[in-house]
């Protein structure tokens, strides 16, 4: 390994108006090292990173790559450079194979002066994925590709660019852990090829066992920047929060939670509910506690909140609130028997992005605000209650008024909780409340989950996090390929025992 | 943060403005802005100097004003239906049919049926809402693609209106009252206007003022959030076809109550305006969101454009193409101000 400044910057500034999004950032990238990079929301990554790919120019500073300074004015200039980027959501040809879909974008070798060579392209595409992941068939549609899959594809789209620096944003979201080892497994490849990493993530535990050397920023600033071995877990979360303590809020809360909860009545009674995918499942859900669902992705979980909640058609079943059957088979219908769903896609599915902070918050609520029996609802009714939530959730945002679409994931997600604390409910059922969002608004809705139950309220908590419903939950059932295979109580929810049942006794991962 | 990087899943149809632009700085995009929320408004209001200033004693007069006011009025109408459906993102192509189908009805129970002239608008109406009904029923309900369905059904309104009429022009038995509708006036103005402001506040209040307007403009922003926030889409889509329907048929009265008679295919000539109209207007005032306001304002625009170039005395070639270039120019302004930097 070398210590070859290979990429800084140094002192970038990005003012956008009424927010400086990134002040005096400083950092080299070394040759052949993964990079980690971390921060909360809003702390200045993804600026840093449309800076390099030439999305955003910066305001001041100056960008430096083999020592020299260079410009970036757009993507061309940044290929040209040698920067790929994998963003979340992937730039993919759906209708054209694996290997056209590596070759396209990359310098193309001629014939004949015009004509593209198509078969040193396969040839090319295919050597460099034998490499990668030797699993993929470059003749395969990428349509048939798991998400795991495409991005490899995208990792050898921007090798065969000619990238030295790979910028891999979030790579491993809704990946099982399978699928992450494997995707760490090919990072360290291109490593091994020559390449250099730099790994944006919100998980703290891959970036302390995948990077060489991990930068943190806060505020727009780098805070830390030290090779990985000379951090741990707590060093690099009191760099994230800006804070000195380090113990993590499943810490707290496993201090916090001795003997459980006071547990009311069943307030959530499920019982045979079946679809295409989810298998007949019962349970029954107290007033007052908080019950996760475990499984791996595709186990069925989202399924089974989504059939109970009415946002999909079931085949059988029925549920019951507080003791009475009720018809929850449209989302208003379970809106009016006192049950809601946070979804687990907040862009698609669980606000307007389009739409104000107040127009989101008070959607589901908004006869509340009407006068009289008119359907017409007073605008300055809604802005205060709306205001009354901004605070109560912490929610960062220019005003009421503002557009949700510029929020950041955590503030949006705020967003959606506040829709649904408007509106009120018996039971709250939240899938992946804390996906993609960072540590600090993480803490904040662990404490507003269990706020509600703590006045009564039934809640069901998701998360593919374990370690999350370990430190939230009172009890979990676990799903797996669409059945109900067990449930831990107190005591006994713990990761391990949750893992075991997701993946069956049989082949338990302990390893 | 990542968020920033992601893009969103475009609906149609798409405002000319739809582009949410990223934060941006400086005073060149303060003027895009500008140009983006007012261009329509300094095209219109060019336009007027311009044809004021060829045709000084005729174009600016309140004959004239009168006049345009008149004419606009069943395009507008037309034009508030479409928003409505427009805002959720749905078309109706079939609102040409509709007119047709719906002023045929009305005409031919007082004509051949002698049925009194206000039952006859009463069947009328309730043609155009079963008609949107049907429309609603296809599309929210079984699933089919409003643009496609509202081709097919808009074919088959005119199937019913040949049935009915024979592609013969109805003239006769038409009572004096029903004339009078539209040829009548109240404080110097033609009735139409009036009927055309009803529909203006009554549509206003909905999408703008009331409960199930937030939801339309909700499921038009992001049909699944709203689905999952309690709102009832389905329903929703077809009282937005049913409206379309009932405007459809109140402009066929105006017409045919202008005209005295009935005519084939009297709804063609304002299928193509009135979408240009709610998308003119959809660059007015709110960019990027389709409004029943910013309809009013693009439907009048056309309609002065129509209007002044008809009084150049210019060939019907030549006020195609004007007509043509003003609509694109105007939209290409918008769009301008609102492309990200």
């Amino acid at each position: 390994m070398s210590d070859q400044q290979f990429v800084s910057v140094d002192s970038l500034v990005k003012r956008y108006p009424g927010v400086l999004a990134v002040d005096g950032a400083t950092f080299t990238i070394p040759t052949d090292q993964i990079v980690g990079l971390v921060g909360k929301n809003g702390a200045g990554k993804s600026t840093v990173i449309k800076m390099l790919a030439g999305a955003v120019q910066p305001d001041q500073g100056e960008i430096r790559v083999d020592g020299r300074p260079v410009a970036i004015h757009g993507p061309r200039q940044a290929e040209a450079l040698g920067f790929g980027f994998m963003h979340q959501e992937l730039e993919q040809f759906p209708m054209m194979s694996v290997a056209e879909n590596v070759t396209l974008g990359a310098r193309m070798p001629r014939r004949a002066g015009a004509l593209v060579n198509w078969r040193e392209m396969y040839e090319r595409s295919r050597e460099l994925l034998a490499e990668l992941d030797p699993s993929i068939d470059p003749r395969r549609p990428i349509d048939h590709l798991s998400i795991a899959q495409k991005r490899v594809v995208m990792i050898a789209r921007a090798l065969l660019a000619r990238a030295r620096l790979l910028v891999l944003d979030e790579p491993t979201t809704s990946l099982t852990d399978e699928e992450i080892k494997h995707l760490h497994s090919v990072c360290r490849r291109v490593k091994e090829r020559g390449g250099t990493v730099l790994y944006v993530s919100h998980r703290l535990e891959e970036i302390l066992s995948l990077t060489d050397s991990v930068i943190v920023m806060r505020d727009g600033r780098v805070v830390l920047s030290a090779p990985t071995a000379q951090t741990d877990r707590i060093k690099l979360i009191s760099a994230i929060t800006g804070s000195g303590s380090g113990q993590t809020a499943a810490e707290r809360r496993r201090a916090r939670r001795v003997g459980g909860r006071p547990q009311g009545d069943v307030i959530l009674s499920v019982s045979d509910l079946a679809s295409e995918v989810v298998a007949p499942i019962s349970f029954d859900l107290r007033a007052g506690e908080l019950l996760g669902v475990g499984g791996l992705v595709g186990a069925g979980r989202t399924e089974l909140v989504r059939l109970i909640y009415g946002a999909d058609s079931r085949r059988s079943g029925q549920v019951a609130v507080a003791g009475r059957l009720v018809d929850t088979s449209t989302p208003p219908k379970a809106l009016a028997a006192g049950i809601v769903l946070l979804p687990e896609d907040r862009r698609h599915e669980g606000m307007v992005l389009d739409f104000t902070l107040r127009e989101n918050v008070t959607l589901s609520s908004l006869r509340k605000f009407c006068r009289r029996r008119l359907p017409f609802p007073s605008r300055g009714q809604e802005r205060g209650a709306t205001r009354q939530m901004v605070e109560r959730l912490r929610i960062r945002s220019s005003g009421v008024e503002q557009p949700v679409r510029h929020l950041s994931g955590g503030n949006q997600q705020k967003v959606v909780l506040a829709k649904w604390l408007e509106r009120g409910a018996n039971v709250f059922i939240f899938d992946e409340p804390t996906a993609g969002i960072d540590v600090e608004a993480k803490e904040e809705i662990y404490q507003l989950v269990e706020g509600l139950a703590s006045e009564g309220k039934g809640v069901i908590f998701i998360s593919s996090e374990f370690s999350e419903m370990v430190a939230v939950c009172n009890r979990v059932i676990v799903l797996r390929e669409g059945r109900l295979v067990g449930e831990v109580e107190g005591d006994a929810v713990s990761e391990r025992n949750i893992v075991e049942l997701c993946y069956g006794h049989v082949g338990s991962v302990a390893a | 943060m990542s968020d920033a990087l992601a893009t969103t899943k475009t609906e149609n149809p798409q405002p000319p403005g739809g582009a949410s632009a990223a934060p941006r700085t400086g005073r060149i995009s303060g003027a895009r802005d500008a140009l983006a929320k007012y261009g329509v408004l300094v095209a219109l209001v060019g336009t007027i100097v311009v044809f004021s200033a060829l045709k000084p004693h005729v174009f600016p007069t309140a004959a004239n004003l009168k006049a345009i006011l008149e004419q606009f009025s069943p395009l507008a109408i037309i034009g508030f239906g479409l928003t409505v459906v427009l805002v959720m993102g749905d078309f109706d192509l079939s609102v040409a049919g509709m007119i047709g189908l719906g002023s045929a009805v009305v005409v031919a129970l007082m004509s051949k049926h002698g049925v009194n002239y206000l039952l006859a608008i009463v069947i009328g109406l309730l043609v155009g809402m079963a008609g949107g009904a049907v429309s609603g029923v296809l599309i929210a309900f079984a699933g089919a693609s409003s643009f496609i369905i509202t081709l097919a059904l808009g074919q088959v309104y005119n199937g019913f209106e040949y049935l009915i009429t024979k592609q013969q022009t109805i003239f006769s038995g038409i009572p004096n009252a029903y004339a009078k509708i539209a040829t009548g006036t109240l404080l110097g103005l033609s009735n139409q206007f009036f009927i055309m402001l009803g529909v203006l506040v009554i549509i206003f209040l909905l999408l703008e003022q009331s409960t199930v307007g937030r939801f339309m403009y909700a499921l038009g922003g992001n049909r699944e959030a709203a689905r999952l926030s309690g709102v009832r889409v389905r329903e929703l889509r077809m009282v937005g076809f049913m409206i379309v329907g009932v405007c459809a048929v109140i402009a066929g009265i105006l017409i045919t109550s202008q005209n005295d008679s009935q005519s084939p295919n009297s709804g063609t000539p304002f299928f193509l305006p009135a979408f240009a109209a709610v998308f003119l207007g959809s660059a007015v005032l709110r960019p990027g969101r389709f409004n029943v306001l910013g309809t009013l304002v693009g439907a009048f625009f056309l309609e002065v454009i129509s209007v002044g170039l008809t009084e150049l005395s210019l060939s019907t070639s030549v006020i195609l193409l004007v007509q043509g270039v003003i609509l694109a120019a105007a939209v290409l302004l918008s769009r301008l101000g609102r492309a990200s930097a």
